[in-house]
């Protein structure tokens, strides 16, 4: 799992429960290392924020894609207008949440997530 | 006098102007048309003077003739002549008579008439003549016989009697007082050699009455000649007098021309540029009252003093201003509606921006709260010290932030408007900006070049908001020149006379904008720091500040070698 968000407070709180969980994390607060990083490594999930400097959440989300049509991205942000949530969901993303959101929320839809992929390798 | 005449239109004027010219123009014509006329009446006497003249040359030198000859024919040719004359007279119409002189005439004819009766008795007395020239011949050829046939007891010479007839001869031929004389004497001797030779009478008798025929021819020769004479003098004067009369004429035309050219060169000018000056004066008045009217004084107005067009042209000018300005103070009044509505506009306008950056701002840290706080509340038991007390200082860290951004969201909205505008030295507001910040540059080590007159330059506005201007964008400088070795950070200030405004220039040497953000910069909520640092409230706030002084803020900045952002304020006026 991949954790990008240019607030390093959201990547530290996040990791730490997301590893209690038994999850295998990697946080990036520059966008563009995490880009990079996509081009050699794949990963299923990946949480990020929307708004950022340099490389943004949607350019984050092609990015994952094209690598990984598989791959369950879900997004983050301060703020979320509903053109921006359609677009996410049109380019492939698997969930939109809005900040601020409570943990266990997010820990929904990662289950949710981590399901799909379980019922796709298996079946 | 000038009072009544002011009050002329100028169309009234100008017709003056032109007519007065052109009426003298006209007389002169109808003058120099008569005048001309008159000469050539003088010119056709000066051809009748002359016409008689020629005709009175005419008889005399018939005369001549006549009396050359003394036959009939000529006597005929100077009658011809004289008729001519007389004809001639006569058909000169009583007018031109009565203009030339009647006295004048009545002698011509009275002469002509008594030359012809000297002439008609000349002619008689020639015939006469003639016939004692007949006599004296036939008697000498007698008395040549006579002394030939040798009768001569008296001793009669025929060399004598041949004499006598060649003396006799000459006298004929001469008529002069010498072969008078000889004759006379040649007659005696002949009376002294015979005496009472009675043959010899007749011949001495018929030369006696050839005497006082030639005689009386010779007084009648003169009679006609004076008379031919003073018929001469009279065309002569006549003729003499209206050629004077032409030529003073032409001497007169001659004087008034000259007269009238110098006139023409020194007066005419002088009337020209009199009228000119007279009709055109009101018109250049108000001209210039025009004038100074376009250069913006709309309070002026155009005097209203001739009765002329210009009159109902300055009414109707006053007019048009009274309109002009009252519409000006209107337009100025909506401009300033309309400058309140469009910052009401652009507040609308940015007010979905504004939304859309609050709650990112806002739900940023407030994200960061509550999951720091969800982490404490699940881990609560496994959490270290160190641990815990780094949670809760990222939880007040972010809850300053969330309270940060209000206060500047706040600031740019105006919530906290307490405005307490006066007259302030923009130089000090400066300075004091500059002491606020010193400790920053200190530690940042950046240089301060500061170029701040001593002399107080005065604006009106708000000492608060103002220094909050100044600092937003100090603060962005010193931002900019983290990196920079080393940094100079410059404050300047001018006074933009021609403009009556003052320009503060701060300038850095920092990394600089990229051109893509420069239209950006003065959007709220736009900003290139990491999060946390910047709000991107700074420049908005700054300009809106600034706009709301009346004057502007303007970037200049060239990636990689610096920035400078220029206010401008308007200089305080005492009379605004
Ligand atoms: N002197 C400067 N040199 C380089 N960039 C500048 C300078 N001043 C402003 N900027 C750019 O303009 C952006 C907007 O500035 P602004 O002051 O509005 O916001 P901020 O400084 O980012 O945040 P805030 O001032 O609200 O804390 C900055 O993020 C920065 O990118
Ligand atoms: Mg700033």
């Amino acid at each position: 799992m991949m954790i990008i968000d240019d607030e390093p407070i959201v990547g530290r709180r996040l990791s730490r429960m997301f590893e209690r969980d038994g999850y295998e994390v990697e946080t990036f607060i520059d966008s563009e290392a995490a880009a990079r990083e996509l081009e050699n490594r794949t990963y299923e999930i990946i949480i990020t924020d929307l708004k950022m400097q340099n490389v943004d959440g949607i350019r984050i989300l092609e990015t994952a894609v094209e690598k990984n049509p598989d791959v369950k991205v879900i997004i983050i942000t301060g703020f979320g207008r509903k053109e921006t949530a359609k677009e996410a969901f049109r380019k492939g993303a698997f969930a939109f949440i809005i900040k601020p959101f409570r943990f266990e929320e997010l820990r929904q839809v990662i289950r949710k997530a981590e399901k799909e992929i379980r019922n796709f390798s298996s079946g | 006098m000038t009072g009544e005449f002011m009050q002329l239109k100028i169309w009234h004027k100008m017709i003056i102007g032109i007519s007065i010219p052109a009426l003298l123009t006209l007389i002169g014509g109808l003058w120099s048309y008569k005048y001309i006329n008159d000469v050539k009446k003088r010119h056709s006497y000066v051809q009748i003077a002359d016409d008689l003249k020629e005709d009175v040359l005419e008889v005399r030198r018939n005369e001549k003739n006549y009396l050359n000859y003394r036959d009939h024919e000529h006597f005929k040719q100077v009658l011809a002549s004289i008729t001519v004359l007389t004809r001639s007279i006569k058909m000169i119409s009583p007018a031109t008579i009565d203009e030339i002189g009647k006295d004048e005439f009545l002698l011509l004819n009275r002469t002509s008439t008594n030359y012809s009766t000297v002439m008609e008795k000349l002619h008689a007395h020639f015939h006469q003549e003639k016939q004692s020239i007949e006599k004296v011949r036939e008697e000498g050829r007698r008395l040549e016989t006579f002394a030939a046939t040798g009768e001569h007891k008296v001793g009669l010479s025929t060399n004598f009697i041949l004499n006598l007839r060649r003396l006799e001869k000459n006298y004929m031929l001469f008529r002069d007082r010498d072969s008078f004389t000889q004759l006379d004497n040649a007659l005696s001797q002949l009376k002294g050699m015979v005496e009472s030779c009675y043959d010899c009478m007749p011949y001495v008798e018929a030369i006696r009455d050839l005497f006082a025929s030639y005689e009386k021819s010779d007084s009648g020769i003169g009679e006609l000649q004076i008379s031919g004479n003073t018929l001469e003098e009279i065309t002569d004067r006549i003729a003499r007098r209206e050629r004077q009369h032409i030529e003073t004429f032409f001497t007169i035309t001659q004087r008034f021309t000259l007269i009238a050219l110098i006139l023409l060169c020194t007066l005419g000018p002088m009337l020209v540029y009199g009228t000119a000056s007279y009709i055109v004066a009101p018109i250049i008045r108000l001209t210039e009252i025009t004038k100074k009217i376009a250069e913006g004084d709309l309070s002026l107005r155009a005097p209203i003093k001739e009765h002329d067009e210009t009159f109902t042209l300055a009414v109707s000018f006053n007019t048009m201003l009274d309109h002009l300005q009252l519409s000006h103070k209107s337009l100025e009044k909506s401009m300033e509606l309309l400058r309140e509505k469009q910052e009401e506009v652009e507040k609308c306008a940015s007010v979905g921006l504004l939304v859309s950056g609050v709650a990112h701002e806002m739900n940023n840290p407030l994200n960061n709260i509550s999951l720091t706080a969800e982490t404490m509340k699940e881990e609560m038991d496994v959490l270290s010290h160190g641990e815990l007390n780094e949670c809760l200082q990222d939880i007040l860290n972010q809850s300053d932030r969330a309270k940060r951004v209000v206060e500047n969201l706040l600031n740019y909205v105006g919530a906290r408007k307490s405005s307490a505008v006066e007259r302030l030295d923009i130089n000090s507001v400066v300075n004091e900006s500059v002491n606020l910040i010193t400790n920053e540059l200190m530690v940042t080590n950046i240089h301060l070049n500061k170029n701040i007159p001593y002399t107080p330059l005065y604006v009106k506005g708000d000492h608060n908001k103002l220094e909050e201007i100044l600092v937003n964008i100090m603060v962005n400088a010193i931002h900019a020149l983290k990196d920079a070795d080393p940094g100079v950070l410059s404050v300047s200030i001018s006074h933009e006379q021609a403009d009556g405004q003052v320009l503060i220039s701060i300038g850095d040497n920092g990394h600089g904008i990229p051109e893509s953000d420069l239209k950006n910069i003065f959007e709220p909520f736009f900003t290139t720091k990491p999060t946390g640092l910047g709000t991107g409230l700074g420049l908005p706030v700054a300009r809106k500040l600034a706009r709301e002084h009346y004057g502007e803020i303007e970037v200049e900045s060239k990636e990689g070698e610096g920035t400078t952002f220029k206010i401008r304020l308007p200089v305080y006026e005492e009379n605004v």
